[in-house]
């Protein structure tokens, strides 16, 4: 299992690896991915099993991400980890074939729900 | 032109919010305690772009940024964290309660990315929303305010 997490702050990666050890994700392989760019590239090379990416991001935003990768016909399962989680938002995400949206700030509990049934 | 920033959001549920964010990053048992002192210090801060334009800012006391650092990231109390670390850690700050505010703002609008530096702030007025409080005995103070002229100022201190 691996999960691929973007974002442009090497902090909130830190805390998100951190959350997802702390809801029980011990055994999962991490990759990091500084934007969206960087992020669609990894998609491409690492094959992650999950995506879990900021928003805003400079280079490439995490919307822009996921729209060029089902574009390009990829259908990795893709959720978003933003500190902002408005019902635009939410709507925005879903229309482009995101699973979920985790409003920052988020607890282990929080990671639990929405990514059991992905990784189940 | 949206209504002043007063009339959308109040210190109350600033504080609310900072304290729920301060909770699940710097720690379950961290507490913000209310304080209305000038806080200066470095500051991070994003912009909101919509019905209603501006800014959210963090300022820090100097003598608390190395320990809020420290906390985010669970360094032990030794470990001295880098001044990158820091700067990521006020922006990362900066970013949530900037994305928590403008979920309460009018929308549509859009959060800017994070920045650090001095503090961009303005005087207080109507379009002015200022929190400050302790964390540790260091101080410090969330500002949201509007990107309407006023006059610049340098402090952060909390009217009467």
């Amino acid at each position: 299992m691996k999960i691929l997490v973007a974002d442009d702050s090497r902090v909130m990666r830190q805390i998100v690896i951190r959350t997802l050890r702390q809801a029980g994700y011990d055994d999962v392989d991490v990759v990091e991915a500084e934007d969206g760019a960087d992020c669609l590239a990894k998609v491409g090379s690492e094959s992650p099993d999950l995506v879990l990416s900021d928003w805003n991001m400079p280079n490439m935003t995490g919307i822009e991400c996921l729209r060029a990768l089902r574009a390009q016909g990829s259908s990795v399962p893709f959720g978003f980890v933003t500190s902002e989680g408005s019902p635009e938002m939410r709507e925005t995400a879903s229309d482009a074939g995101a699973l979920f949206l985790i409003a920052k700030p988020f607890t282990p509990d929080t990671f639990r729900d929405a990514l059991d049934a992905v990784l189940a | 032109m949206s209504a002043p920033i007063t009339a959308l959001i109040d210190g109350e549920t600033v504080t609310a919010v900072a304290g729920e964010v301060w909770s699940a990053l710097v720690g379950e048992e961290e507490l913000l305690l209310p304080r209305a002192v000038p806080v200066d210090g470095p500051s991070s801060w994003v912009t909101v772009t919509g019905p209603w334009d501006g800014v959210v800012v963090l300022t820090c006391a100097a003598s608390g940024t190395a320990d809020l650092a420290r906390s985010v990231l669970q360094l032990d109390d030794d470990e001295q964290p880098t001044a990158e670390d820091v700067d990521d850690v006020l922006r990362e700050l900066a970013n949530i309660l900037g994305g928590n505010v403008k979920s309460l703002l009018p929308g549509p609008s859009a959060l800017g990315l994070p920045e650090t530096g001095p503090a961009p702030l303005r005087a207080e007025d109507e379009d002015t929303c200022r929190v400050s409080a302790s964390w540790r005995g260091h101080d410090l103070a969330i500002t949201i305010q509007g990107a309407s002229e006023a006059p610049a100022t340098t402090t952060t201190e909390v009217p009467k």
